[in-house]
Formats: C-alpha cells, structure tokens, sequence
C-alpha cells in the first residue's frame, strides 16, 4: 500500500502537506509530523487532545463513532456533528487519499 | 512557530535519561520546538519505547500480540535525528564535568540534562518474596512473564487493590484464573478515589469472580521452590500460583541524589522541570513539584503529568514560553469498564454522587470548599472535559445542581464573579 497524501490545516490557519503511512493511525501521522497533537492517551480516545474536523463528504464515508469518542467530542470546543472525529480512532484507509484535516481548537 | 530562530549554544546536546513517556516526549517536543542540536536518549531498557498503560490491560489478555505498543516508531527517531543508546544504564552524573556516566563505561557530556528515569515497582519486604512465582509489573517484560502464568485455573494473589492490581485482576480473571485480591485498606483504589467508586468496582470485580480480602496485612510468602501461599498477619494462607504485588512505586532518583540535586520524595523540580542545578531537568513521574493549580506540594504517576512536565521542559531547554498548567487526570480499565479521573481529590473533599452507579454509569464530583477539585466518571466521558475547564478555573458548585445527572456539570456552576 502507499501512503496517503494529507492537507493538515493548523491551529493557526497554516496548511501542510504530509504523507500518512499505512500503518500510522491518522494521529500518528499527524503527531509524528510535529504538528501540535499532544495525544498524551496514546490513541485510547481518553484525552480527546486528537480532535480534528473532517469533510462532511469525507466523514461521510467513515463508521460511527463509539460512545466514549462521542462524549468526549460533543464537550469539545468548536464540535461539529459531521466533522468531528479524534484523530486516534480513524485508521488509514485508501479511501481517505487526498483529505484535508483541519485541526481542531485546544480545550 | 517551526521558524525558530536556533541560538548558538543549541549546537551543544542535550542528554535524556530515560526513554519512557517522559523523555521520549521531551525529545519530540525538542524537535518540533526547532531544536537543531543534538539529542541523546539513552534507555536501560532495549527495545524500542513503548507505552505502559496497555501492559495491563491489552497485552495480559488472552490471544493478544506479545508486541508492545511503540510511543514511536524506530523510524521516528532516526527521521528526526534522536540518537538512542538502548540497553544501557546511566551510573551517575558528573555535574562538574557535565557528563553521564554509562554501564558500559562511556562517557557522555551534555550540555542539558533531562532525568526522565520514572519510577519502578515497589517490593514486598516479606519473606519469601524473593521466591519464584512472585511477580510486578513495570515493563513489558514483567508483563510477558505474567502473560505466561495466568494460565486457566491458576491461583492469582494480588497483593493491594491499586489500580494496576485491579487491571491485572481483570485480566486474570478473564482468562479463567482464580483471583484473589489482598488489600491493608478498607476497599479499592482508596489512595485515588471515594467509597461510591470503590464499592462500583468491588462489584464489577465480584460478578466476575474475583474475591476480595480488605484489611489484609501480607506478612509472608510460602512454598518451597517457588510461591505456594499467602500468609497475612491473622494466620490465614491463601493458595497462590502466582503472586503480583501492586503495591505503590518508587522513583529512581537514586543517581539524581548522589549528585547532590534536592530530592525527597522524587526529584524536586521548578514550574519549568529543572531541578536544583539550572542545567538538569526533571520530569515524569521521578519528579516531586508543587502544583500550579492548588499548590500542592506533590509527585504523580500518570501519563499526562508525564507528558505535560515533558512539554514545559522541551519548551524551557529552546526558550520559549510554558503552556499553562493541564488539570492532571487519568484513567483506568477494569473489565471493560472505564474509570477517568480529572484532578486530584483530597480524602476530605466533600463527595456528590451524579447518576445511579448501579446502571454503570455515573460520576463522582469532589467539592472542595465549595469548589470543584475532581471528577471521576465511570463508563462514560460526558463529565470529563467539562470538569477539566472547571476544576482549572476553582469553579463554585451547586451541590444540589451537580446531583442531577441530567444538568450539565457546566451549568451546576456558579458563574465566576468578576
Ligand atoms: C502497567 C502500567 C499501567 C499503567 N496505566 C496507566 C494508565 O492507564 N494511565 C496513566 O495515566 N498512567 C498509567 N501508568 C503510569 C504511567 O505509565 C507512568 O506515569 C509513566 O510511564 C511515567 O513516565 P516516565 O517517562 O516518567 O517514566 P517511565 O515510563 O517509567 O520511563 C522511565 C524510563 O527510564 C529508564 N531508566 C530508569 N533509570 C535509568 C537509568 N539509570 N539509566 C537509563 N535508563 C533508566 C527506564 O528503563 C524507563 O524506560 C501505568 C503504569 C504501568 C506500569
Ligand atoms: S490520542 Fe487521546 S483521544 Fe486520541
């Protein structure tokens, strides 16, 4: 499989072009690209420090949300129904080549 | 932010001991902080850091890949010029000449020192516990070797109701082992939460077979080759194959004190992470601190203290400003079940149950004169970021209003008068 190509957008307004590797999660890719994603839980969906938003289109396409990433989502600022995913629980998938992930405000 | 302008003295490197949570955190940061000058991460441990909460609770279940979970992947570090020493131990710190000194007699100088060493285990002083069968959890080894014995049928003393000694007890329990946990308290978790979320877990643990023995005081292990039983102070022997005390850690900051920084209970370390010598740092959970929320003097063995004193150091060491302080929390698994908690708790702080703990699902709100000081929720999240952004600003509390499940914790709140 090759890498995804992925448009992080930052906290700032900044874009950056990064590649996601199969096996990386997209917080991984994200973290390990030195963007600003703490994931102090290391991808257990507890700190809720992964929150990025999606394209509607794009979130779209990917399952639902488990309980606990939901509760802590809709407690996060700026939280969107159809958009908001932790990063940590969207695993790499061919369908997500070319996406743009927007990072999601602190707190 | 990435467009650092890189002082001079960066070219010179910085040495951290430890490639745990901590130190592998502190050397990410450095990089993405625009940190151009060499990073050392040295390690006693040889493979590749990886992450402990899931020692505990992936790795022991049945069926489970023995690989640990990587904090990074190998690639991580070459990509970003972090040179690792794995397998070795630093003997001590020659702060005059600004070296570490390894196991293998190398020598490496620094120009910073990061101490990221974490804590370890601590034993059971009781005879016998040197007998095979007697077991702790701290690395992934401890974790295979307990892996290999919680065969079906096996007897499994726990020794303390911590939350390690409850993850394990679960696991144990699920893959059809006969558990029993010993504990000197009263109930479980004692040290980190209320009796409503003690008695919540006594029961998940006790509708999966786990026994609970409190008031228990361990005074010895039996057998003869290895351990047969459990003895406690009123004479009772508990058959045990196996034996996993969890009874608290120890930092290592034994080479941190015989170079003379201040230590007591943990390395003492400033808002920033440095210790008594302006050029070494600490941070993890071989720190002791006074908190920056309720001013606390305090050292705590959870990931997030871990990584956001690792965040402060990497931000002092390239000069650049601290983020404000995190609302410490942490959370546990026990079968399935997830206990998080926000803030510390004082054993005085007044207890509100929000929701019916017997559905699986409710929080636990600490006041605190009146004010927000933690949270515990159980089987759900609703509670936990709200009670961060709370807790940080020392809210007010209605008692009444937090009771009621179906108010938002938000809105129990006293608006901040200004
Ligand atoms: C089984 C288990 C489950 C846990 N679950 C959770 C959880 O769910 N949530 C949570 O918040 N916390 C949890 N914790 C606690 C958490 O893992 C610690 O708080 C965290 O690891 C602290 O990070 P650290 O970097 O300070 O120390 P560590 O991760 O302990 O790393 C220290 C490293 O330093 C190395 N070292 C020590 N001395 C030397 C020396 N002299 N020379 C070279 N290397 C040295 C050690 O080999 C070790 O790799 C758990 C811990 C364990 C053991
Ligand atoms: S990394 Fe913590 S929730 Fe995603």
């Amino acid at each position: 499989m090759s890498n995804n190509k992925v448009t992080v957008v930052d906290r700032e307004g900044a874009t950056h072009d990064l590649e996601w590797e199969p096996d990386q999660s997209l917080m991984e890719a994200l973290r390990d690209n030195d963007l600003p994603v703490l994931a102090s839980c290391g991808g257990t969906a507890s700190c809720a420090t992964c929150h990025v938003f999606l394209e509607k289109e794009v979130f779209e396409t990917l399952g639902e949300r488990s309980e606990d990433e939901l509760e802590l989502l809709v407690e996060a600022e700026g939280y969107q129904e159809c958009g908001s995913r932790l990063s940590c629980q969207v695993d790499f998938s061919q369908n997500l080549d070319g996406v743009t992930v927007t990072l999601a405000p602190e707190g | 932010m990435r467009e650092q302008q890189i002082p001079q003295e960066n070219q010179k490197p910085v040495v951290i001991i430890g490639a745990g949570h901590s130190g592998v955190a502190v050397a990410a940061g450095l990089r993405t902080r625009g940190w151009q000058g060499r990073i050392l991460l040295l390690d006693a441990e040889k493979e590749t850091p990886y992450e402990r909460p899931p020692l505990s609770k992936e790795l022991l279940k049945a069926g489970a890949p023995d690989e640990s979970t990587p904090l990074r992947k190998e690639k991580f570090f070459q990509d970003k010029g972090i040179e690792r020493l794995a397998g070795l131990t630093v003997e001590s710190i020659d702060r005059p000449g600004k070296a570490v000194l390894l196991s293998d007699g190398g020598r490496h100088g620094y120009h910073r020192l990061v101490i990221a060493t974490g804590s370890r285990a601590r034993a059971l002083s009781v005879p016998g516990a040197n007998l095979p069968g007697v077991l702790a959890l701290r690395t992934r080894d401890d974790a295979l070797e307990l892996k290999r014995v919680l065969v079906p049928g096996a007897q499994v003393a726990i020794i303390g109701a911590g939350y390690i000694g409850l993850e394990v007890a679960a696991a144990a329990a699920a893959r059809g082992c006969k558990v029993t946990v010993l504990e000197f308290q009263d109930r479980v978790m004692s040290r980190v939460t209320s009796a409503p979320v003690s008695r919540f877990f006594e029961n998940v643990h006790g509708q999966k077979g786990v026994r609970f023995v409190f008031g228990a005081a361990v005074t010895a292990i039996e057998g003869t080759d290895r351990a047969e039983h459990v003895v406690t102070a009123d004479g009772a022997r508990f058959p045990a194959d196996v034996v996993l005390a969890g009874i608290g850690v120890i930092p290592n900051q034994e080479i941190a004190e015989a170079a003379g920084l201040h230590c007591k209970d943990g390395i003492f370390v400033d808002d920033d992470g440095r210790t008594s010598d302006p050029e070494i740092y600490a941070t993890g959970d071989v720190t002791h601190f006074t908190s920056r929320i309720d001013g606390q003097s305090q050292r705590l063995e959870c990931i997030q203290n871990a990584m956001s004193q690792a965040d402060s150091v990497a931000a002092h060491i390239t000069g650049q400003p601290t983020s404000d302080p995190e609302i410490p929390w942490f959370w546990t698994v026990q079968h399935g079940v997830r206990l998080q908690t926000a803030g510390v708790r004082h054993p005085d702080d007044d207890v509100i149950v929000r929701g019916t703990p017997s559905e699986g699902k409710f929080s636990v709100v600490y006041l605190r004169n009146g004010r927000l000081s933690a949270v515990d929720t159980v089987g759900g999240l609703s509670d936990f970021r709200p009670a961060k952004k709370l807790i940080a600003r020392a809210a007010e509390i209605d008692p009444s209003l937090a009771a009621e499940p179906s108010i938002s914790l938000t809105d129990a709140a006293l608006q901040p008068s200004l």
